[in-house]
């Protein structure tokens, strides 16, 4: 498209991106089509073309973000089906974390906007501050008819809540700094992104990767320092918070691949995934960060990434289960990674089915489900509804957040489904105790154990 | 750039509070659209050099809204542009600054489907993609395909009588479609056609497909779904020239043979498409040809070997066959994507003229020509079958002189194309594009009895009245 | 074109000018064969186009036909077939039917709209219609579409005159897109289904990807054992694994053996001239649309008032009936059982008196009426050709 950029406005690194970006685009709508919130409100507006050309009227004028403006970006998932779709390769990613930091710059959200996101951001990236609000959530999930009717954030307080687990289990071993080592002959050594809400919400999935790892013999460094890859606040346009969580990220990481060295690093959440191979974007312009954090995200490896490229240990249980593979947006929009995910659970004899409208956002992404309740609640009935039209005995999938949101929509229709993290399937079959989902909805207590292989 | 807008009448304009006021009591809060921000992402569809502002934006979802809509705009003197999803290439969807937009994409569900007599009853803001997706599963599909059927809604293909690749075997929009439920300007709702197979008394139907938002607004479509046929797949020749391509889908034709498709690309367009899609297109051929069969294994297997011995006798250097699903869809996706792919490395206009297929080597020669003249580049896309070309002019829109020229360089090949006994556009639609160069196609006298007819529908010219006809010279009775 | 068509083209248009100028209405003919079909006529002078004749383009490698208006419809299809092509809408002779002589005109099949039994699969005469010339009622020369197939430049006029029975113009030249004639047909035959059973079986032969290219289905009022027929035209190994495999997937509605060559070729002309019907020669006969599954219902409930005989085309989306052409010749009875179905009938034989007095198209809703009026007026504000030939005073 035409752009009216001055030239002075071009000199700043972030405006000649944008810029870029906004070149691209030739508006022939293609994007429309497979944009979930076009595909629920049929508005231009809640389109990615439509919200491309907001921006590139605020950005063009340099003007500050107006409340229609603001409300239309909110709205957008950052689900980037819209990547997938465009045919000319517009970076829509970067074009809306650009807006999102230029509102967040230029326009005063409500104070209850204010304090609500401000209370996300101050605890969902901490572990320890997060697991007391969990606690104080168990509590107050039982005022939820009441505290839904508060003005304003009375929608939110409400999907909050109830996304909140009854009870959450004791803490990981493996969330202080330690390395796992093998008890073989090492093939390879990898660092473990924990994340922040993952290891709070479900340990599980840390663990059954630690242990599938290991069998492979892959030695597991989860460094000091290592926290938050944040995604959440970038998300939010926090451009200062998220690039301070990305630093000490690659900092630690960098110090161990200089040290001992690291082959990927390992992230099992695509939506951080998608982040942090983001972080060579994100300090491009800093001189002091931008090989380093170039050279993160070319080791980062989402888990079933690498697991693909690796061979997995033989299997000692035998399995026919049908699995629905729920492709997470961030992995197959963001990363691009589709098919690796299904053909491990094929190789290991899972029936994999892949779930309709597969490329349409479940709602959960990272806290719109919070932050637009509406919204994710349609499009979680609409993801659950498609799952339950393939049937399937267990539902698999590569994100944490879509396991929130997608388990609080199986059970809103009293669906005992059991779904689970991908990497806990792989790891159940060759040589892992039964994951505790898959024991609560009674399934594998039967299954045939090869045991001369469980040696 | 080149193309003029009517004057947007001041009285209008001045009276917008007392419009908006009287729209808000027709229709829900979130079906209005009336800040600044807002308007801008509708003032204007694919062909973005043309931008302006509307009054407002209204988003009905039902019929009974856009008749009040369209009433009390008739009342008023305010000009309606309808719109489905933006996507024409030829402006059909840019509005003016004394008219609202009437968008129709929230009316998007399915309403009915009979498999046994082979039709679907839907709302007209439904994509095109959409509607075949319904009926997949049992084996049927709506057969028109622009390449924007992703994104396009039914009631634009309606508008502008789309055809897309496959409709050289079957037909375009206008052969597809058995009945609409379209609101006139002056809010009457009418049924024309229904699920029976051929209308009662004057083709209403016919005239109405291929109208361009002039004589309605459609609300619903009663569309005619085929059965899939049991395998279809592609393949590519490569050709040092396009006249021996060319000679060769002449040869085809002659042979009684009518593919499904058949596409042509030549080397520029060749270039950008596998750049996006990774097809394995053959990038050392001047020309390519894409035919896609449709039947069994062994019926496909039969027409490819009568094509591909027509083709050799042409000269074919490269053949390559479609041996998956796969490689069918990317195949296709790089065909059907050329135009956004091509947004990659340039800005462009696409153009879209019809010529007689026999004329092709000399009409592209002439295209070269041209656009060089103009110091442009050029890639080329055309329906080999039914003659339709889609040149892509390339330029840098950022240039306000190259822009003009990229312009004038379009304008020189559709008066080509006419010249040569071909049309100005064969499914993109008059738009605001071609506009201006209908008296190169048309006498004053035929443009007097289409303008004529158009009258008997909207005699105040308000709906969509920058489109189609010359902006002097119009009558309204 | 050539000097003699462009005089005779002249001719006509001063024709016009002077009917104009004399406020003569003119009944607009090709030779007449098919003058029986509409509200008789309300004017005493008679316009041809007999005198334009000739095919002024053919080229079969673009699939493209161009022929003036008066050309016999047979000159035309031997053109055709001398390059292994056809119309694809195979156009009904209404001869037989109607008991007319003459050379039926191109001109003429198109103001017709005639669409044979191919129409299930490759549309009907408007969808094959790429241009026509004509003289409208001001006299003046009109020309849409060309001569491609893509075309969507300004207003569709091909279509909304194909099918106006001459009361929008004179058709002076008229473009069709062609197809290629198919190597082989044949034609399945199921006896002994009921209409239900039939259309059914009907419709799952035209859902089948077999590209089935004419559904007909003769009840036993028509032919001593009823016989459902599907065609299917293509390559000589299309057609034998096709012929199979449908029979196989109909196999349970009935047993299937098939025809071929000179007999299927009759069967369908048949079918396509309504020859089931021509006898007895008094009787009415009525063309009735309707959508395929609502069709044997509506015969059902229109043989609770009325004795007919009847067939199906267009896998029941057509039904040709015959009855005593007595009283409104069934008019009323069969336009109320229609009624609601979104289906429309049309008396295509009838005495003149019947003719007059009932309403031969199906009667307009106001809206239409409306909108036909002021087309009618925008073509011939004098109401010069064909006045009340499709409905009374338009």
């Amino acid at each position: 498209m035409q752009t009216n950029f001055t030239p002075e406005a071009l000199e700043n690194p972030a405006m000649q991106a944008s810029e870029k970006i906004l070149r691209t685009c030739v508006h022939c709508g293609f994007c429309t089509a497979t944009c979930p919130t076009y595909l629920l409100l049929g508005d231009e507006l809640d389109s990615p073309r439509g919200r491309i050309y907001l921006i590139k009227d605020m950005l063009e004028n340099n003007r500050p973000a107006t409340p229609q403006v603001v409300k239309h970006v909110d709205r957008c998932l950052s689900c980037l089906s819209c990547m997938t779709t465009c045919p000319s390769g517009v970076n829509y990613m970067h074009l809306v974390d650009h807006a999102r930091s230029h509102i967040e710059k230029t326009h005063r959200r409500s104070f209850s906007d204010r304090v609500f996101r401000g209370i996300l951001a101050a605890v969902l990236p901490y572990p320890n501050r997060f697991r007391v609000a969990l606690l104080g959530a168990a509590i107050a999930k039982v005022f939820t008819p009441i505290l839904r009717h508060l003005p304003g954030i009375g929608t939110r307080i409400e999907a909050m809540l109830s996304l909140a687990p009854r009870m959450i289990g004791g803490r990981s071993t493996l969330e202080r700094p330690q390395t796992v080592s093998t008890e073989g002959p090492r093939r390879a050594r990898v660092a473990l992104l924990t994340g922040c809400a993952q290891p709070v919400l479900n340990p599980g999935i840390n663990e059954a990767t630690v242990r599938l790892l290991n069998r492979m013999g892959v030695e597991i460094v989860i460094p000091k320092d290592e926290g938050c890859c944040g995604a959440l606040v970038h998300h939010m346009g926090h451009e200062a918070e998220s690039h301070s969580f990305a630093k000490k990220n690659i900092a630690t990481w960098i110090s161990e691949s200089e040290g001992e060295g690291l082959d990927a690093i390992i992230i099992t959440a695509s939506g951080c995934g998608t982040t942090i191979k983001d972080y060579g974007f994100m300090f491009r312009d800093d001189p002091e960060w931008a090989e380093k954090a170039a050279k993160v995200s070319m080791l980062a490896k989402d888990i079933t990434e690498f697991l693909a490229t690796h061979e997995l240990p033989a299997t000692i249980r035998a399995t026919s289960h049908t699995v629905a593979y729920h492709s997470a947006c961030s992995m197959q929009h963001g990363q691009q990674i589709r098919d690796e995910p299904k053909k491990l659970l094929k190789s290991v004899g899972f029936n994999v089915k892949d779930v309709p409208e597969g490329h349409i956002c479940c709602g959960s992404a990272g806290t719109y489900n919070i932050l637009q309740p509406e919204i994710a609640g349609k499009l979680r009935s609409r993801k659950v509804a498609n799952i339950q039209k393939i049937a399937p005995e267990i539902i698999a999938t590569g994100n944490l957040g879509c396991m929130t949101q997608i388990g609080k929509g199986l059970s809103d229709t009293n669906d005992s489904t059991p779904i689970v993290h991908t990497v806990e399937l792989l790891d159940w079959i060759t040589g892992g105790p039964t994951p505790k989902a898959l024991e609560k909805a009674g399934l594998g207590a039967d299954m045939a154990i090869n045991t001369l292989a469980a040696e | 750039m080149g193309i003029a807008f009517p004057i947007p009448d001041n009285a209008i304009i001045l009276r917008r509070e007392a419009i908006i006021s009287g729209l808000s009591a027709l229709i829900p809060p979130e079906s209005l659209i009336t800040s600044e921000d807002e308007r801008r992402a509708f003032e204007t569809d694919a062909l973005t050099s043309y931008r302006r502002m509307p009054l407002a934006v209204v988003l009905p979802t039902t019929t009974e809204e856009v008749a009040a809509i369209l009433a009390f705009c008739n009342e008023n003197g305010v000009k309606v542009v309808p719109r489905g999803a933006g996507t024409s290439l030829a402006g059909g969807a840019i509005p003016q600054e004394d008219a609202i937009v009437l968008g129709v994409g929230k009316m998007n569900k399915v309403l009915d489907i009979n498999f046994g007599d082979r039709t679907m009853r839907v709302q007209s803001g439904i994509t095109n993609l959409a509607i075949s997706a319904e009926v997949a599963h049992k084996g049927f599909f709506y057969a028109p395909d622009p390449s924007s059927q992703l994104a396009c809604t039914i009631a634009g293909n309606i508008a502008m009588n789309s055809g897309g690749a496959h409709c050289l075997r079957y037909g375009v929009t206008t052969n597809n479609i058995l009945g609409v439920r379209m609101v006139l300007i002056d809010g009457t709702v009418v049924d024309i056609g229904s699920d029976a197979m051929d209308a009662q008394g004057l083709d209403l139907l016919g005239l109405i497909i291929g109208s361009e938002g002039q004589l309605g607004v459609v609300t619903e479509a009663i569309v005619r779904i085929l059965p899939m046929a049991e395998g279809a797949r592609p393949v590519l020749f490569g050709f040092e020239t396009s006249e021996e391509a060319g000679a060769c889908v002449a040869a085809i034709i002659g042979a009684g043979i009518i593919p499904v498709a058949m596409e042509f690309m030549d080397k520029p367009a060749i270039e950008i498409c596998e750049a996006f899609a990774h097809a394995g297109y053959p990038l050392d051929a001047g020309a390519l040809l894409i035919i896609e069969v449709e039947g069994s294994d062994a019926e496909m297997d039969a027409m490819l070997k009568k094509i591909v011995t027509i083709a050799k006798k042409h000269g074919v250097k490269t053949v390559k066959e479609s041996k998956s699903a796969m490689e069918t869809a990317a195949i296709w996706k790089g065909r059907k994507s050329a135009f956004g792919a091509t947004g990659r490395i340039a800005d462009y206009i696409c153009m879209d003229g019809t010529i007689p297929t026999g004329q092709l080597p000399y009409v592209l020669r002439r295209i070269d020509e041209i656009v060089k003249s103009y110091g442009l580049r050029v890639a080329n896309v055309f329906h080999a079958g039914d003659g339709n070309l889609h040149p892509l002019i390339l330029y840098n829109c950022n240039d306000p002189e190259e822009a003009n020229k990229a312009e004038e360089a379009g304008n020189d090949i559709l008066k080509l194309c006419v010249e040569v006994g071909g049309c100005l556009t064969g499914e993109h639609g008059v738009g605001i594009e071609k506009r201006d160069l209908m008296r190169h196609q048309f006498t004053e006298i035929d443009l007097g009895q289409q303008m004529r007819v158009r009258a008997v529908f909207d005699p105040k010219w308000l709906l969509n009245p920058a489109k189609v006809f010359p902006l002097d010279g119009r009558i309204s009775a | 074109m050539s000097a003699p068509s462009l005089f005779a083209e002249q001719e006509l248009i001063d024709s016009v000018h002077a009917a104009r100028n004399a406020a003569t209405p003119l009944s607009i003919i090709g030779s007449g064969t098919k003058s029986q079909i509409g509200r008789p006529a309300q004017s005493d002078k008679t316009l041809s186009t007999a005198a334009l004749t000739g095919i002024t383009l053919h080229e079969p490698a673009e699939m493209v036909i161009a022929a003036r208006s008066g050309t016999p419809l047979a000159e035309v299809e031997r053109r055709l077939a001398d390059k292994k092509q056809m119309l694809p809408f195979e156009p009904m002779d209404y001869r037989p039917l109607l008991g007319s002589t003459g050379e039926p005109t191109i001109g003429g099949v198109v103001a017709a709209n005639l669409s044979g039994p191919r129409r299930i699969m490759a549309g009907a005469c408007r969808d094959s219609l790429i241009g026509i010339r004509l003289v409208n009622g001001k006299g003046e020369l009109v020309k849409s579409g060309g001569r491609v197939m893509k075309n969507v430049t300004g207003l569709d006029l091909v279509k909304l005159v194909c099918g106006s029975w001459g009361t929008l113009g004179v058709l002076t030249e008229v473009t069709f897109k062609v197809l290629p004639k198919p190597q082989r047909s044949a034609t399945l035959v199921l006896h002994g289904l009921d209409d239900a059973n039939a259309i059914a079986a009907l419709s799952a032969g035209l859902g089948s990807p077999f590209e089935v290219s004419g559904a007909a289905h003769l009840p036993n009022g028509v032919e001593r054992v009823s016989a459902t027929l599907l065609r299917l035209e293509g390559f000589d190994e299309q057609i034998t694994y096709r012929l199979d495999a449908l029979k196989k997937q109909l196999h349970r509605f009935a047993a299937a053996d098939y025809v071929e060559g000179a007999q299927s070729a009759a069967l369908w002309r048949s079918v396509r001239d309504a020859t089931f019907l021509v006898e007895p020669r008094e009787n009415a006969v009525w063309r009735i649309s309707i959508a395929p599954s609502k069709a044997a219902k509506i015969i059902a409930e229109i043989k609770k008032s009325l004795t007919i005989r009847h067939f199906y085309d267009w896998g029941g989306g057509l039904i040709w009936l015959s009855l005593p052409a007595t009283g409104d010749a069934g008019a009323s009875a069969i336009r109320s059982a229609l009624f609601g179905t979104g289906g429309y009938a049309t008396l295509v034989r009838g005495p003149a008196d019947i003719r007059a007095a009932i309403d031969v198209f199906e009667p307009l809703s106001p809206a239409l009426r409306v909108l036909t009026a002021g087309i009618k007026q925008s073509f011939d504000p004098d109401g010069l050709f064909n006045p009340g030939r499709m409905i009374a005073g338009i």
